[in-house]
């Protein structure tokens, strides 16, 4: 092992000399730097490495030849060893990424770099207080200096108030310091700890001056203008530097202080980190400008940590498995996030449209920012994990709701910004550059985050358990992203048909049904893919990531791998709905539902894992802890995914843009990932020793409105998708009302459904995907007559319109029939009321659908298009075969569902003697319905062809229109605007308010943010008004009164 | 305890020069001004530095003729703590490194604005 | 109004903590701690009559590197701070000149004050002062040959060479610690010699004059750049 006083001697030792061997030239100086600092992080790496695999022991480094407290001491232990590696790692990276820029500002630059670095390196090793200052006086000196290599004003000004703000605290903490080593005798920290300083007189007032300067190196919120400044107007690759640097630097001189006060500042510091989290992260909802942003999250970020420093009581031997593993998510996505702002250079987050000319620079910004807020498979997401399951182990719910609010509330503003990205209109004229030096570096990151968190998950022993199997299948299929669409296509089917082959024998039914529906769905509507051209860039490892989630939440042994597939689903259906075209406001609303299903989710878990040692899957059966809670908010999440009333305003949007082949997987499959979270929540509150009925009882009630609000908002959409998704809501409102009934029929009618909805609505959505395909509109009044020109799919329609009406002989016959005897057994009767009402509601909508988009006249612009496409017809049929089967033998799929819910339902079961099923009110058949049905039919079509053989074709311009011809004459057509009289009747029903509430809800966040926001005035005199305004309140609240 | 005491008295200037300059470093619009508060800030702290090393009746930590010599040069109770001397070296070049920066800087804002007043320098904001 | 009503109230606060601190002390009247072990065994141990030098050199020697490094970046800062352009570098600062008295008395200081220097940080061990001060004496000298001659020209190659070498061999001597002695910066890599002679106290007086040497290459740097920040057209 070299000693880690090389580490200083080498950066000091090269920093001097450079004086005069930097007369030989940049490049040699600059070189030289690199080299050390190379050295500077093989050092701290081979220390790491010994700890790692546990052949070192923490060893002490001391300086003058005598022993602590006479001379000043170094530590090299675990920690110090993983921090000095991550600082000289990135310091190492940012010196390539900085290279030119420090080469233009001449040898001076580097060498400030690099003693800046050695400040990091000693600040995280010493052990002695007063060296400690020293060296934080170094770091911030030449932090003010490099934060120079930016030109311009901004970065003057910013410099100066950062200056002006570090030599206040480094002013308190000298006091501080000076009071200590007076009473202890010492100034060696360990000292100081074992000499209760704290029980002297004034010992808390010397106490609080070290710990509050601390704190503020830490930029607390609202004390915190400098740094934001820093941020914004440094150069985004030394930002990135003072993000990462500084802020583990400081954290950790925070964590060696700390002992020396008494516990109750852990609360204290918890809770500033708590007030910054949020603070920052919603003063960073109001900004516009692309480094404001990111320095509002790192201030966010640093809060996390301070609140995590704060609680570390509570996580027991998961104290550096949380922190750090937040702190390295944070230091690699942030510093990659700078860098990368430091390539686009766009200011505006509305300008990062630009991003789009090179694909990959947005995927690492895809990778930044899902890391940044805690998406699987990056770090943070396992850290945040075992934060908050430990919290809750502990009663700390409060500190957990912090938690979520804060990351919400940071969704909000990254998910915002890579919208725009994604999708703003790019007609910006500047360009930018990639250069090899500044993307090698952020590349690295990239795959940094990835191997880390792959380690992470293995640290735990749940987190071993996941899969990643799937997930690398998407990897491999982004780096295939150059090959044509066929063979990307073949691929991703035959990748999602090994794996059902594989895993489908180890699955029970219930799991079995689902992961047909998921999988098997998938392959189909994959098969639509075919008839695409070109590469479709990106489709495919989104999709894919998609199911990786759907096929882990079926897999789930526990708790955190249905989590893990939960958030990999929503990223991955997130990803699949932006691309539509108009998308970008409906895929944010999307996003943001989602994770505050999730985090309701991760609340409920985090509830039901207290007091256990293996959160298996079966804690959620039977919660003995606060259990309507932790079921109720298990519902919650589970419905935004459902789409229920109240939670619904995304999915219209959502769905009703997005690509052909998109609607289908995110309506017809992605809306049953909601379905299994309901139907586990009922199986574990079934098994409840607790009432629950009222949970269900409200559940019932928010399932028939949700089919009511769903079916009377389709019937006004103007836009055939847009139409099908309320129709997907109120359909899946059917869903979650059958299965809240709790009794056997409830259930397989439940089921019933689900599979129905699987089928009817991928066929629909296909169809009129492919259709919209051909037309090249979604408004129902521009298509019309369409039959003559797609009788195939036509039929399609046809087909799935009766399966959804409930219509004999259809399989929906069979869901109502089960229907209304579940409802009247449980006599649920004013639900069931409203429910058979929204029925009629359905027929509304489908007989628009089929009239005005394949009855009527056809339109002169349409007279040439073409059947829908091969590719959509194969898997609308082949869906269709299946609608058939179950409707004429329901029993082959009804029956082996009655024994799978028997298990939890023994009552009341349906009774079958071949084809024929019976209830305790009455029979029915679906084999003979669907004979004598057909026979009906095919009899009345016959009857109707013969008698009609000679009649006249009626031609199009048999009529004739008269008066003036309107500016668009598609308004004056009976398909527009279709149910006006209606909808003036009853638009209060379709629930506008719910909408108004989350504007409501976003306004209000947004003028807080606005207002609160403006105490940031950039004046340099303000912002130390602010620091010692917090030092005083922050004494009164701390030690005030106890003097 | 007499009031009057060397330690005490020159502990009282130093809070004092403290609370100068933060009066100081608060009030005055002026770069210029804020910076020499600074300096009088820092000079206070220094001063509160050198007194808490007061040892009262002691002599300086130099071993010379002046002071009585213990075996092998011990001076144990003869001279005053050296350990705040040290550090208020190391604290005069921390103070002048900031303030040749602050001044520097100082200049630099004057010829961006060709002014002084820290009003004027708002540009990053909200 | 409202602002210097907060501004009073924060004062206040502040004399209100300060008078807290200073109720609770009471100024000592034997040394403890590190302190009395200084005085009791410094001189045996390190070999410096100036036990304060002990401290900085030896005892809290890292410290003191860390304090040379702050110099030389606040030099290295303010170097690429004020950097000129080329056509800055050629003209001439604009001053109503300096009077007689001045000059002359300069021309005669300047020497001697350099000398002073030299033997306050050469002597740095034994009586009062040291690198820093003897190195800021040095610097004072630079300066009022400035002040005399504002136009002057300073051999910019001469502080680079004396700054880094000092600089390299300050780090050098400190590794040598760790190789021959006791651990870094341990100054006993040179016997201890005769105590209160000028070579004494191991290593201590090189490294003090390296010290010296760099502190006032260091500052005279510095003065060096603000000097040229005043050319103007």
């Amino acid at each position: 092992m070299v000693d880690p006083i090389y580490i200083i001697a080498a950066a000091l030792g090269v920093g001097f000399a450079i004086g005069i061997l930097g007369n030989i030239g940049r490049n040699f100086a600059g070189g030289l730097t690199l080299a050390t600092i190379a050295f500077m992080s093989f050092v701290s790496a081979q220390w790491f490495a010994g700890f790692y695999f546990g052949n070192v022991s923490s060893s002490y480094i001391f300086t003058a030849g005598f022993q602590p407290p006479l001379s000043i001491n170094l530590l090299m232990g675990a920690e110090e060893a993983f921090l000095t590696f991550i600082v000289n790692l990135l310091g190492l990276l940012g010196g390539i990424y900085l290279f030119v820029n420090f080469k233009r500002k001449g040898r001076n630059a580097f060498v400030i770099y690099l003693v800046l670095l050695m400040g990091f390196n000693v600040v995280i090793m010493t052990r002695d207080i007063f060296n400690l200052f020293v060296f934080l006086e170094i770091t911030s000196i030449a932090t003010a200096g490099l934060i120079l290599i930016e030109k311009g004003n901004r970065a003057v000004g910013a410099g100066f108030k950062y200056l002006l703000a570090t030599s206040i605290i480094s002013s308190m903490l000298l006091i501080g310091i000076i009071f200590a080593y007076f009473y202890t005798g010492t100034l060696n920290i360990d000292m100081i700890i074992e000499s209760n300083l704290r029980y002297m007189v004034g010992g808390p007032i010397i106490i609080f001056l070290i710990l509050i300067s601390a704190i503020l190196e830490l930029k607390p919120f609202p004390a915190n203008g400098w740094g934001l400044d820093v941020y914004e107007g440094a150069h985004q690759g030394f930002s990135a530097i003072v993000s990462a640097g500084t802020a583990t630097a400081s954290l950790y001189m925070l964590y060696k202080l700390l002992p020396i006060a008494s516990p109750e500042w852990s609360y204290y510091i918890a809770l500033l980190g708590a007030v910054t989290f949020i603070g920052a992260n919603l003063l960073g909802v109001k900004q516009r400008f692309a480094r404001r942003v990111l320095a509002y999250s790192s201030v966010g970020q640093l809060g996390l940590l301070m609140l995590i420093l704060g609680l570390r009581g509570f996580l027991g031997p998961n104290v550096n498995y949380v922190f750090f593993g937040i702190l390295i998510t944070n230091i690699l996505a942030k510093t990659g996030f700078f860098w990368l702002v430091g390539i686009v250079k766009a200011n505006e987050i509305k300008e990062w449209a630009i991003i789009r000319r090179k694909p990959f620079l947005l995927f690492l910004m895809g990778v930044f920012i899902f890391a940044l807020v805690g998406f699987p498979p990056f770090p943070s997401f396992f850290s945040k994990w075992t934060f908050v399951m430990d919290l809750a182990n502990h009663g700390l719910f409060g500190w957990i709701s912090v938690i979520i609010i804060g990351s919400f509330l940071e969704a909000v503003y990254l998910m915002r910004w890579f919208g725009y990205a994604v999708k703003s209109e790019d007609d910006y004229k500047f360009d930018f550059k990639i250069q090899i030096h500044k993307i090698t570096p952020i590349i690295i990151l990239t795959a940094l985050l990835f191997v880390i968190g792959y380690f992470t998950a293995q640290f735990t022993e749940t987190g071993a358990m996941i899969n990643f199997i799937p997930l690398l299948f998407v990897a491999v299929l982004y780096f295939a992203d150059a090959l044509p669409i066929w063979v990307k296509n073949t691929i991703a089917i035959l990748g999602m048909g090994i794996y059902f082959y594989f895993t489908y024998p180890q699955l029970d039914n219930l799991r079995l049904i689902f992961e047909v529906i998921f999988i098997i769905g998938g392959i189909l509507t994959l098969i639509a893919g075919y008839n695409y051209k070109g590469k479709r860039q990106g489709f495919y490892p989104v999709a894919l990531l998609m199911f990786a989630g759907l096929a882990a939440i079926i897999e789930a042994q526990t708790t955190l791998e249905f989590f893990y597939g939960w958030e990999l689903m929503t990223a991955g259906s997130y990803f699949l709905i932006i691309r539509g075209k108009k998308s970008m406001p409906h895929a944010l609303s999307y996003m943001l539902f989602s994770l505050g299903g999730a985090y309701a989710l991760l609340m409920a878990f985090s509830i039901a894992n207290i007091g256990v040692v293996f959160p298996s899957l079966d804690i959620l059966n039977n919660i003995a802890n606060y259990p309507v809670w932790a079921y109720g908010l298990l519902l919650a999440g589970f419905l935004t995914k459902t789409a229920s009333v109240g939670l619904h305003i995304w999915l219209p949007g959502a769905h009703g843009e997005a690509e052909s082949d998109v609607s289908p997987m995110v309506s017809a499959i992605l809306l049953k990932a909601g379905v299994f979270g309901v139907l586990l929540t009922l199986i574990g509150m079934g098994q409840s020793t607790y009432d629950l009925g009222t949970l269900a009882y409200i559940l019932g009630w928010v399932g028939a409105i949700t089919v009511f609000v769903g079916n009377l908002g389709a019937v006004f959409q103007e836009d055939a998708k847009r139409l099908l998704a309320y129709s997907s809501i109120g359909q899946l409102g059917y869903i979650v009302f059958a299965f809240a009934i709790m009794t056997h029929l409830g259930w397989l009618t439940g089921f019933t459904y689900t599979i129905n909805h699987f089928m009817y609505k991928a066929v629909l959505f296909l169809t009129i995907g492919a259709v919209v395909l051909r037309v090249g509109t979604h408004n129902m009044y521009e298509m019309g007559g369409l039959i003559k020109r797609m009788p195939l799919a036509f039929i399609a329609v046809l087909i799935g319109i009766i399966a959804l009406s409930g219509v004999p002989p259809l399989s929906g016959f069979t869901g109502k029939w089960l229907f209304y005897n579940a409802v009247i057994e449980k006599g649920w009767y004013f639900q069931g009321v409203l429910v058979f009402f929204s029925g009629g509601l359905a027929f509304l909508y489908l007989y628009r659908l089929i009239q005005t988009v394949f009855l009527g006249q056809l339109k002169d612009n349409l007279r040439n298009v073409k059947e829908i496409s091969f590719w959509f017809l194969i898997p609308i049929y082949v869906l269709i075969i299946g609608l058939m089967v179950f409707a004429a033998m329901p029993q082959l799929v009804l029956q082996p569902l009655g024994t799978l819910i028997a298990n939890y339902f023994p009552n009341n079961q349906l009774v079958w003697e071949g084809s024929y099923a019976y209830t305790a009110i009455g029979h029915w058949t679906g084999t003979g319905v669907m004979i004598s049905i057909m026979v009906m039919f095919l009899g009345t079509l016959l009857l109707v062809k013969l008698s009609t053989r000679k009649a006249h074709k009626l031609k199009q311009f048999d009529i004739v229109f008269s008066g003036e011809r309107p500016h668009r004459p598609e308004t004056t057509h009976v398909a527009h605007n279709m149910y006006a009289g209606f909808y003036k009747a009853v638009w209060p029903f379709t629930l506008p308010a719910v909408e108004t509430f989350w504007n409501w809800i976003s306004d209000f966040i947004h003028e807080t943010a606005g207002f609160v926001r403006r105490i940031y005035s950039g004046n340099g005199q303000a912002y130390m008004l602010h620091i010692v305004l917090f030092i005083i309140i922050m004494f009164f609240i701390t030690i005030g009164g106890t003097i | 305890m007499e009031f009057f005491e060397l330690g005490k008295i020159s502990l009282l200037i130093g809070f004092g020069l403290i609370v100068l300059g933060f009066w100081g470093i608060l009030s005055q619009k002026n770069i210029i001004k804020i910076i020499l508060s600074f300096t009088i800030m820092e000079t206070g702290v220094n001063i509160l530095i050198v007194s808490l090393g007061y040892v009262k009746g002691k002599t300086a930590p130099i071993i010379d003729s002046a002071v009585e010599q213990g075996a092998n040069h011990s001076v144990l109770g003869q001279v005053v703590d050296p350990v705040p001397q040290a550090l208020v070296l190391t604290a005069i070049v921390i103070g002048f490194g900031t303030t040749a920066l602050l001044l520097a800087y100082a200049m630099k804002l004057f010829k961006a604005k060709r002014t002084l007043q820290i009003n004027n320098f708002n540009d990053l904001k909200w | 109004m409202l602002r210097n009503l907060l501004i009073s109230l924060l004062l206040l606060s502040f004399v209100y903590i300060f008078y807290n601190l200073y109720v609770g002390f009471t100024p000592k009247t034997e040394l403890d701690g590190i302190a009395a072990h200084y005085a009791d065994k410094g001189a045996a141990e390190i070999g410096a009559a100036n036990l304060v030098t002990a401290v900085v050199v030896t005892y809290r020697g890292f410290d003191t590197l860390g304090e040379v490094t702050i110099l030389f970046l606040t030099a290295s800062i303010i170097g690429f701070f004020l950097k000129l352009t080329e056509a800055d570098e050629n003209k001439v600062i604009i001053h109503r000149g300096t009077s007689e008295l001045l000059v002359t008395s300069s021309n005669l200081l300047v020497p001697i004050i350099i000398l002073f220097g030299i033997y306050v940080f050469m002597n740095g061990h034994l009586t009062p002062g040291g690198g820093f001060q003897g190195g800021a004496i040095i610097a004072s000298a630079v300066a009022l040959a400035i002040l005399a001659n504002p136009n002057m020209h300073i051999n910019h190659q001469i502080i680079l060479w004396v700054e880094s070498i000092s600089g390299v061999v300050f780090v050098l001597i400190g590794v040598l610690g760790i190789l021959l002695a006791g651990g870094f910066l341990d100054n006993r890599v040179l016997p201890q010699g005769q105590f209160g002679t000028l070579l004494s106290a191991g290593a201590i007086p090189i490294i003090y004059s390296f010290i010296g040497l760099k502190v006032g290459a260091e500052i005279s740097n510095i003065l060096e750049k603000y000097q040229k920040s005043q050319k103007e057209s």
